[in-house]
C-alpha cells in the first residue's frame, strides 16, 4: 500500500506546480526558436548587390531526398552590364513545402550560400496546393530570416555578387572541390 | 471468439494488428499481422546517396533517430575503413545516449497508459521535452535530426552545450526519480506486470530477441559490452539484467538504463576534448565495393545494418535488422495463457516501434 | 396524495433534475481541470474564462451530434440502454438529503432504498453491451456485470456497518447521530470499504476495466454518440456525485459536524453549502485517485472484491457488533478498525515481498562483464583495389 500512497503524494505535490503547457497563439509563451532550428528552406538575398544569391545550379534540387524542388536559371542581365559576378541567376524556383522533410541537405550542398533553413515552421494554407512556394514567397521568407537573424554568407569572398573595383571581365568564382565543410 | 486488436487501436503502439482467439477472457491463440507501415525504405536506399539515406534511417526507428543514423554511418565507415575522430565519437555517444533516455521516457509514458494510469505519459513527455529542446539546439531539429554523417557529425556542438547538458542531467535525475515513484512500486502496477508475459532466456534467444527483452530473461547480452563500438570501452556503466523475464523486469530495466545513460553522458562530457568533428571524406561518400555488417545497441535492442556497396555513390543493398521485428515474434510465446488485458500490457512491454518493424 | 403535494413533488423533482444537471456540468469541468493540474497542463481554457463554459459547449455538441445506430444492433435494446442506466441514477436522489429539510421524500428505510435502486444500473450496462453488436462492447458489458455485482456485497455490508452504529436506516437519523463524532473516526475500515466499493461501482480508475480506453476502447459505450452518449455521461457523473454524497452523509457527518448556526432558511442554506463543500472534497479525492493509479485486470478486480473486501466487511460488522454489544467506547472501534485495516494491507500487499524481493533487476557493471576494447574500423583499404572483405578480418582488436 505504501507504493500506492507514495504515488498519491507525488501527484499531490505535482498539482502545486505551474503547468508546463501554454495555449497556442499566446505570444508571450512561445518556445524560443533556436538559432540552428531547421524550418522550411528559404532563398537568401544578396543585399550588397540587390539580387538573389541563387544561380539556379540545381545541386540542391538533385540532392533533395524527396525531390520537392524545381528550378530554372536564366542569363543574368546584371552580368552583361558588369554589375554582378554571377553569370546566371535564378528565374523560377518552386519548393513543395508539404513534401519537404526539413532535412537541411539542400543547405549542406549549396555552393553559393543561396539557401538556408529559415525559422518558418507553421504551414497552414487554405488552398489545397497552397504549400507550393514559388520564388517570390521563398525570397520573402529568406529576407525575413535575414532580418531576424545575423545571417552572413559562409564564403563571402566567393559568393557575394558585387564585382571588384576593376570593371574588367568578372572572374568566375573559384569552385572549391566537393569537400565537406564543418 | 475471434477478436481483432486491429490496426486502429489506441494501444497497439502504431498500426499493428493482433488477431486473438479467445475463450472468455483467456487468449487461446494469437496471430500478429504487420506490414501496415511498410514504406519500402530498403528499396528507397538503393536509389539515394549516402547523405540522403540518413534521412531514411531517421524515420525507421522514429523515436531513437540518432541510433539508427549511427548504425548506417558505422556500416559505411567500416566499408571505407574510415577513422572517425574522437570528438565526433564523443558527440555521437552523448547524443545517442540522450536519445536512449528520450526513447525510454516515451516507453515509460506509453506503458503507464497501457496499464491504465493516465499521468505517466505527461510526466514522461515533460522529461522528453527537455531532451528534445537540447537536440534542437545542437542538431537543428527536434526529432528527425539528420545529424550523424559518414565520417563524423554534421556540425560541432554549440558553445553553451556543456553547461546545458549538466543542467539537463540534474533535471533528468529528478525526473527519473519522480517517474519511478509514481509507477514502479505501486502495488496496482505490480499486480498488472509482475509474472505477466514471462519468457525464459533460451526461448527469448531462440526467437532472436535482443535488448531489454532479452536482458529481462536473465541473459547478460548488450552489444555495447560484447562488441563495443566507438568509444564505449572508455566508459564505465552498468547493464541492468532481470531474472523473471516478465513485464515488470522489462519495464524496470528501461528505467535503470536511463540512469546508466545519464552516467555515460556525464563521463563523456568530462572526457570530451576539442578537435575535428569529421573525417576527411568526400561530400557524397563512395565506399569501395564490399559488404559490411554493423551492430549497435539501440534502445530497443540490436539494431544492425548490412550494407552492400558496388563502389558507386548509391548503395547496392541496405538491409536493416530491426530489433522490434525480432522481439515482436516472441509475443505469441508470451501471450500463451494470458488475458486480453494482459495482451496490451505485454505488447507495451516489448516496446516496439512499427517504423522499424515494417520499414 | 393531494394536488398540492403532487405539485410539490413535481416541482421538487424538476428542481432536483436541474440541480443534478448543473452539478454534472460542474463536475465535468472540475474533473478536466483537476486532472490537468495533476498532469502539469492547463485543462480547458478557451471557452469562457478558464474554460468554465466548456460544459455548455460540450452539451451543445452532444445534443447536435448525429446519433448513429449500428446497422446490426438490436435497435430497441440499443436505444433503451442509456435510459436504463440513467433512471436508477436519478431515482436514487429521491431520498438523499442535502440538508435537514432538503430532501424530496425522506424514507425511514432510506439506505435500503438507495442500495436497492442503485443495483439496477447494471442492467443498463448489459443492455448497452449486448445491443451494440460489437465484440468489444460485449466484452466490456460482461466485465461490467461481473465487476459491479461483485462490488455490491462490500458496498452493502459497509452500509450495514453504519446502520448498526446508528441503529437506523434513515439517512437523516444517521447524520443527526454524527453530531458529536463522525463515523469516519469511529469506523475508518467502513469508510475504506465504502469508498473502494463505491469507486468500483462507478467504474472509475482503478476499477474502470470495463470501459478501459486502452483496451476495449469504451467497452459498452463504444458505439454510442450524440445524445445517447450524453445520457451515459450524465449517469456516470450523477453516480459519482451520489457516491460522494453518500460518503459524506454516512461517514463525514453530512451537513453537521459541526452543525451550522442560524435557523430556518439560513440554517438550511449554510448546511447545504457545508454539505456541498465536503462532497466536493471527496469528489476531488476521487479525481486524484483517477489521475494516479493504473487499473486492475478484471480477474484481479473480482478477486479483490471477493477475497479481500468481503472478509474485511464481515470483520467490520463483527467489530461493530462487539463494540455495541459490550458497550465499549467508540474509540475502541477506531483502534480495532485501524488495526484490522493495517493487518489487511500488510497481508494483501505484502504478497509481493519486501522491496528487496521485488527488485528482480540487478545492474552488472561493464567491468564485471569484461569489457573488450572497441573495434574501430582499420585505416586504409587494400591498395590493389580488391573488394574490402572487412567481415572476414579477425575480430580481436582490429
Amino acid at each position: 500500500m505504501l507504493g500506492n500512497l507514495k504515488g498519491l503524494l507525488l501527484t499531490l505535490k505535482v498539482m502545486r506546480r505551474e503547468p508546463v503547457t501554454a495555449q497556442y497563439p499566446d505570444p508571450s509563451k512561445r518556445l524560443p526558436i533556436d538559432k540552428r532550428f531547421m524550418g522550411f528552406p528559404a532563398l537568401l538575398w544578396d543585399n550588397s548587390n540587390d539580387e538573389p544569391f541563387c544561380t539556379g545550379c540545381m545541386v540542391c534540387v538533385r540532392a533533395c531526398p524527396t525531390q520537392c524542388m524545381s528550378a530554372e536559371m536564366k542569363d543574368n542581365p546584371k552580368f552583361a552590364d558588369g554589375t554582378s559576378r554571377r553569370r546566371k541567376i535564378i528565374e523560377k524556383f518552386e519548393i513543395n513545402l508539404s513534401r519537404c522533410i526539413l532535412c537541411g541537405i539542400c543547405v549542406d550542398v549549396c555552393n553559393f550560400d543561396a539557401i538556408e533553413m529559415s525559422h518558418e515552421h507553421e504551414l497552414s494554407k487554405f488552398e489545397r496546393n497552397g504549400a507550393r512556394a514559388a520564388l517570390p514567397q521563398l525570397l520573402a521568407m529568406g529576407k525575413k530570416y535575414q532580418a531576424e537573424t545575423t545571417w552572413q554568407p559562409k564564403q563571402p569572398e566567393k559568393n557575394l555578387g558585387k564585382p571588384p573595383e576593376k570593371p574588367a571581365t568578372a572572374p568566375q568564382p573559384e569552385k572549391v572541390g566537393g569537400v565537406v565543410t564543418s | 471468439m475471434m477478436l481483432n486488436l486491429g490496426p486502429q487501436h489506441p494501444s497497439t503502439h502504431g498500426v499493428f494488428r493482433l488477431v486473438l482467439w479467445l475463450d472468455g477472457e483467456r487468449i487461446v491463440r494469437a496471430e500478429p499481422h504487420i506490414g501496415y507501415l511498410h514504406r519500402g525504405s530498403e528499396k528507397l536506399c538503393e536509389r539515394e546517396d549516402y547523405t540522403q539515406i540518413i534521412t531514411l534511417f531517421d524515420r525507421l526507428d522514429y523515436v531513437a533517430n540518432l541510433n539508427g543514423e549511427l548504425a548506417f554511418c558505422m556500416a559505411a565507415e567500416k566499408l571505407m575503413g574510415l577513422e572517425v575522430p574522437d570528438r565526433a565519437w564523443y558527440v555521437r555517444s552523448i547524443l545517442c545516449e540522450l536519445n536512449r533516455i528520450a526513447s525510454h521516457m516515451l516507453f515509460y509514458g506509453v506503458y503507464g497508459l497501457d496499464t491504465g494510469a493516465m499521468t505517466p505519459i505527461l510526466y514522461g513527455f515533460r522529461e522528453r521535452e527537455r531532451i528534445v529542446l537540447l537536440f534542437e539546439a545542437v542538431t537543428g531539429a527536434r526529432m528527425m535530426h539528420n545529424f550523424i554523417r559518414v565520417g563524423g557529425v554534421k556540425q560541432d556542438l554549440p558553445e553553451d552545450f556543456v553547461q546545458r547538458v549538466n543542467k539537463l542531467t540534474d533535471e533528468l535525475k529528478r525526473g527519473i526519480e519522480e517517474c519511478d515513484q509514481l509507477l514502479t512500486n505501486s502495488e496496482l502496477f505490480l499486480a498488472r506486470t509482475k509474472g505477466v508475459g514471462s519468457i525464459d532466456g533460451p526461448t527469448a534467444r531462440d526467437y532472436g530477441c535482443t535488448g531489454p527483452v532479452l536482458r529481462a530473461s536473465g541473459v547478460k547480452e548488450d552489444v555495447r559490452v560484447s562488441e563495443p563500438y566507438g568509444i564505449y570501452d572508455r566508459f564505465e556503466f552498468g547493464i541492468p539484467v532481470g531474472s523473471n523475464g516478465d513485464c515488470w523486469d522489462r519495464y524496470y530495466i528501461r528505467v535503470e538504463e536511463m540512469r546508466q545513460s545519464l552516467s555515460i553522458i556525464e563521463q563523456a562530457v568530462k572526457q570530451m576534448e576539442p578537435g575535428p568533428i569529421q573525417a576527411k571524406v568526400r561530400r557524397i561518400a563512395r565506399p569501395p565495393k564490399g559488404e559490411a555488417y554493423v551492430r549497435t545497441e539501440s534502445p530497443r535492442g540490436d539494431f544492425a545494418v548490412f550494407l552492400v556497396s558496388d563502389g558507386g555513390d548509391k548503395p547496392y543493398r541496405v538491409k536493416v535488422r530491426a530489433p522490434s521485428f525480432a522481439n515482436l515474434q516472441s509475443i505469441t510465446h508470451m501471450l500463451r495463457d494470458a488475458y486480453i488485458a494482459d495482451a496490451v500490457v505485454i505488447l507495451g512491454s516489448i516496446d516496439i516501434i512499427l517504423g522499424e518493424v515494417d520499414r | 396524495m393531494t394536488a398540492l403535494e403532487g405539485l410539490f413533488y413535481g416541482l421538487g423533482a424538476a428542481g432536483l433534475l436541474v440541480f443534478l444537471s448543473g452539478t454534472v456540468m460542474v463536475l465535468t469541468w472540475l474533473e478536466r481541470k483537476a486532472l490537468a493540474r495533476i498532469q502539469l497542463r492547463m485543462g480547458p481554457m478557451r471557452v469562457g474564462p478558464h474554460g468554465t463554459l466548456q460544459p455548455i459547449a460540450d452539451v451543445a455538441k452532444l445534443m447536435t451530434k448525429e446519433d448513429i445506430t449500428p446497422s446490426w444492433a438490436d435497435k430497441r435494446v440499443f436505444w433503451l440502454a442509456p435510459a436504463a442506466l440513467l433512471m436508477p441514477a436519478l431515482l436514487v436522489w429521491v431520498t438523499i438529503p442535502m440538508a435537514r429539510d432538503l430532501v424530496l421524500r425522506n424514507l425511514d428505510m432510506g439506505l435500503f432504498y438507495v442500495i436497492a435502486v442503485s443495483v439496477l444500473s447494471v442492467m443498463g450496462l448489459v443492455m448497452a453491451g449486448w445491443g451494440s453488436a460489437n465484440k468489444y462492447a460485449m466484452l466490456g458489458g460482461l466485465r461490467a456485470v461481473g465487476a459491479l455485482i461483485s462490488y455490491e456485497i462490500p458496498f452493502i455490508l459497509a452500509v450495514l456497518g453504519v446502520a448498526m452504529l446508528s441503529q437506523s436506516m434513515d439517512i437523516t437519523r444517521i447524520v443527526d447521530d454524527q453530531r458529536s463524532i463522525a463515523y469516519i473516526i469511529v469506523q475508518p475500515l467502513g469508510l475504506f470499504l465504502f469508498l473502494v466499493a463505491g469507486l468500483a461501482e462507478l467504474g472509475r480508475t482503478p476499477f474502470d476495466i470495463h470501459h478501459a480506453e486502452s483496451e476495449v476502447v469504451g467497452g459498452p459505450f463504444v458505439e454510442y454518440s450524440g445524445a445517447h452518449w450524453a445520457a451515459f455521461m450524465l449517469a456516470e457523473y450523477i453516480n459519482t456525485f451520489t457516491v460522494a454524497a453518500l460518503v459524506v452523509l454516512l461517514f463525514v457527518g453530512g451537513w453537521r459536524w459541526p452543525a451550522m448556526p442560524g435557523d430556518g432558511a439560513l440554517h438550511t442554506l449554510l448546511s447545504l453549502i457545508w454539505f456541498l463543500t465536503k462532497t466536493y472534497f471527496v469528489i476531488l479525492a476521487i479525481f486524484w485517485i483517477r489521475g494516479t493509479f493504473p487499473r486492475l485486470r478484471i480477474d484481479q478486480l473480482m478477486a479483490f472484491a471477493w477475497k479481500v473486501l468481503v472478509p474485511l466487511a464481515f470483520v467490520n460488522i463483527l467489530l461493530t457488533g462487539l463494540v455495541l454489544y459490550y458497550d465499549l467506547g467508540w474509540w475502541v472501534l477506531t483502534i480495532l478498525s485501524l488495526l484490522s485495516l493495517a493487518a489487511a494491507f500488510y497481508i494483501i500487499f505484502g504478497r509481493y515481498g519486501s522491496r528487496a524481493e521485488r527488485m528482480t533487476v540487478r545492474v552488472y557493471s561493464t567491468r564485471e562483464l569484461g569489457l573488450k576494447p572497441a573495434v574501430r574500423p582499420q585505416a586504409a583499404p587494400p591498395p590493389d583495389g580488391s573488394p574490402v572483405q572487412v567481415d572476414k578480418a579477425p575480430a580481436a582488436g582490429a
